[in-house]
């Protein structure tokens, strides 16, 4: 065949004057070229609108926010140059400080916590019954509900006269300070954060459950494992990309908490549940030094990408091990 | 009876008011009353933003962002702005309810999107002033209460419909009756010593609560002492001449430090609301609560199965306080709005016309020259006004409500082992690296 094909070149290219070949091949690189570029503007115009919406609301926002950092902007006149002294003032700043230290603690916990929920809580229901269906809509649904509603229902029920303390004073007992003490307001902040969020790590872990091959998990059943060797060697490993996600997501989300602070303590006890972008939000509208905002804004946005970067790092050899 | 000076001994004009009360002799709870507190300081050379649109060129519609509290509700400001869009066909009035951010803070998105309303029905900081118009040099204007309080740069930039006054101490009588407490206190230490004897009666004793309750009741309380001593203090606490160290605001915070550690306030108070605050009082358990007078309408509608009384906050030396007052229900006015004339024109109505001032003041507030049926606890809120030698004004600069909210954290601290001394200094902190006059 490829002598014939061979010879077919040969006869094809025998008899034809060089000045015919040069202009086919001239014809052949304008028509791949066309193609190219019919291409590129087939792909373009599929991702402009996203880089358009991309570009508006975060790339935009993301300079204008740079620009205001550098200046006094009280959000009701023309903003005046601030040089670097907002940054300065930021570093000395013992609330920053401390709501950076909250916001890192709220971010630590919650996503260890709500990994652990979500990934037991996945292998319980992971099966095909109407129960384990009522169980993911059940755990599912707080994320669902929204932050200021989920707030609102928590002070309802842990404030000092919320459903809780009234039931124990109804007893003749004491009432839990769960939003008047600063400890148990942090600790009280984290739980419902957890409770209000772990749903999404259920649904993701169940999604990448379904990606385990069924024979992997058989393999590891004939050689003798358990189920918990089963679950540690088998399930685990092929579930990295999955508990990336599962890791990056939460702290990404966690370390911008504040409608729910706003909800259950507006940032009480005496400022103590305040996290950082509850500071944010408060020195830009209420204190109107947007200026000052922005600062703290643009510190937290290269912190969640130094440690979104960290994360995806770290966790690249996991990855790779179940790719190869 | 007179009102002498607003603002101490600031007062830049003549501050004249009439305060008169007459009360029917009734078997109800309700009598008409005659209110005259007029918080006026007349001011000479403020700007005239131009004079009022006759009514026959008005017409369109006015978005008016308003404030919402358990008595200002939506049905509250359609009840007020009605019967002017019945006189006026062709007028629609849309009311807006502030963000989580409160009335200034949708407003500064709103300004940031160029989305703003027409009118803004709420006490906004001077910091605004550039983007609000300057109300016309008219009688209508010049006769609404806190004049001068609103000027800033001459520049008249809300109007107010009424006064409202904060240095008040509403108590159950009964449990005081009970307690053997006899004389109201009048000094800080006979109102701790009556604290100390409601606790043993078996009531709580102060009535206090989180959000932003427990700063605002201690700056009730410290503001007519502090005003009274040196009206000139914030400047002074600006240029490093007076720290609040050395002011009221430490002997205030030396006694509530005082009160929390002898268990006179609730240890659980920071985890309460307003509204379980006022539950709180009104249920009988707490036996007093400081509050402004727009309590009054909450008490009434609670409808407590004791009798309600009011004093002015105890002060250091005993002597009868100025009371704390601010402009109640003021509007302002955006410069780009785009109706600037009907905006004019039904903020006139609403400071000005009788009908929409008297059903401004059901909320419980005053005006001179004004008569509304009022409930025996306003008159005798009334009656604590007519007492009082004069009205201080709070902290009129730019970041007012971020001073508050400094002084709210300081206070609540108390409540989680600060000492009242720390407290101070985190406020003198603050202020020198906020506060810009």
């Amino acid at each position: 065949m490829q002598q014939t094909s061979s010879n077919a070149r040969g006869a094809a290219t025998a008899g034809r004057t060089p000045g015919a070949d040069s202009q086919r091949v001239i014809f052949s690189k304008a028509l791949r070229q066309r193609a190219r570029l019919r291409a590129v503007v087939n792909d373009s115009s599929l991702l402009a609108p996203p880089l358009v919406l991309v570009g508006l609301f975060v790339i935009v926002p993301i300079f204008v926010a740079l620009y205001l950092s550098f200046t006094n902007w009280t959000g009701f006149t023309p903003p005046t140059p601030a040089g670097l002294s907002n940054y300065v003032r930021l570093s000395q700043d013992r609330d920053v400080q401390y709501s950076l230290q909250l916001t890192a603690i709220i971010a630590v916990v919650g996503t260890i916590v709500c990994n652990v929920l979500g990934l037991g809580v996945a292998l319980l229901v992971n099966g095909n019954s109407k129960f384990n269906s009522l169980m993911r809509v059940l755990v599912f649904y707080p994320y669902v509900i929204g932050p200021i509603i989920i707030g609102f229902l928590w002070s309802s029920i842990l404030g000092s006269n919320g459903a809780i303390n009234a039931l124990l004073h109804s007893w003749g007992g004491e009432g839990f300070p769960f939003f008047a003490d600063p400890t148990w307001a942090a600790v009280s902040v984290i739980a419902v954060i957890i409770w209000s969020s772990f749903g999404v790590n259920v649904i993701l872990y169940l999604a990448g459950l379904q990606t385990i091959p069924e024979s992997l998990v058989e393999a590891a059943l004939i050689d003798g494992a358990s189920a918990w060797q089963t679950f540690w060697r088998v399930k685990l490993p092929v579930l990295a990309p999955t508990v990336t996600l599962n890791i990056v997501l939460p702290v990404i989300g966690l370390l911008r908490v504040y409608e729910l602070i706003l909800a259950l303590t507006e940032g009480g006890p005496a400022g103590t549940t305040r996290t950082l972008v509850y500071n944010i939000l408060n020195i830009s509208f209420r204190n109107t030094q947007f200026g000052y905002g922005a600062a703290q804004s643009v510190v937290l946005m290269i912190v969640i990408i130094i440690i979104t970067l960290l994360i995806i790092r770290l966790r690249r050899r996991s990855e790779e091990a179940v790719a190869a | 009876m007179k009102l002498k000076n607003m603002f101490g001994t600031r007062s830049r004009g003549t501050a004249a008011a009439s305060v008169l009360v007459r009360t029917h002799s009734t078997h109800t709870a309700k009598a008409v009353v005659a209110m005259g507190v007029v918080a006026v300081a007349l001011l000479s050379g403020c700007t005239a933003g131009g004079d009022s649109p006759s009514e026959g060129e008005l017409t369109g519609t006015i978005r008016m962002l308003v404030e919402i509290t358990p008595a200002k509700t939506l049905s509250y400001y359609e009840g007020l702005v009605a019967p002017y869009v019945e006189s006026h066909p062709g007028v629609k009035v849309v009311f807006e309810t502030p963000s989580t951010d409160g009335p200034q803070g949708t407003l500064q998105q709103g300004l940031a999107s160029g989305d703003i309303p027409d009118i803004v029905q709420s006490n906004l900081d001077p910091v605004v002033a550039p983007q609000l118009l300057g109300f016309p040099d008219e009688a209508w204007v010049m006769d609404t209460p806190f004049v001068s309080a609103n000027t800033l740069d001459g520049q008249i930039y809300k109007v107010a419909t009424a006064a409202q006054i904060q240095s008040l101490v509403f108590y159950n009588k009964d449990a005081f009756d009970e307690a053997g407490i006899t004389t109201l206190p009048k000094s800080i230490d006979e109102f701790t010593a009556a604290l100390k004897k409601l606790k043993a009666a078996g009531y709580l004793p102060l009535q206090t609560a989180g959000e932003w309750v427990t700063g605002s009741q201690l700056i009730m309380m410290a503001q007519p002492d502090l005003m009274t001593t040196n009206p000139d203090f914030f400047a002074q606490a600006t240029s490093g001449e007076a720290t609040f160290a050395d002011s009221a605001y430490a002997t205030y915070m030396e006694a509530y430090e005082g009160w929390v550690k002898d268990g006179l306030v609730s240890d659980q108070a920071l985890g309460l609301k307003y509204e379980d605050a006022i539950a709180g009082f009104t249920s009988g358990k707490a036996a007093t609560i400081v509050m402004g007078n727009w309590l009054v309408n909450s008490i009434d509608e609670a409808n407590p199965t004791f009798p309600v009384g009011v004093f002015p906050t105890p002060t250091i030396d005993g002597s009868t306080p100025r009371q704390y007052g601010n402009a109640a229900q003021p509007y302002s006015i955006l410069k780009d709005s785009k109706n600037v004339a009907l905006a004019l024109d039904l903020v006139k109505y609403l400071v000005s016309d009788k009908t929409a001032v008297e059903t401004a003041l059901t909320q419980g507030d005053f005006r001179a020259g004004y008569s509304v049926t009022a409930s025996e606890l306003t008159m005798a809120v009334a009656q604590v006004l007519d007492d009082s030698p004069g009205l201080v004004s709070f902290y009129l600069g730019s970041g007012s409500s971020a001073f508050q909210d400094q002084v709210n954290l300081s206070v609540q601290s108390l409540y989680t082992g600060n000492s009242s001394s720390v407290a101070v200094a985190d406020i003198d902190t603050w202020w020198k690296t906020n506060a810009t006059n």
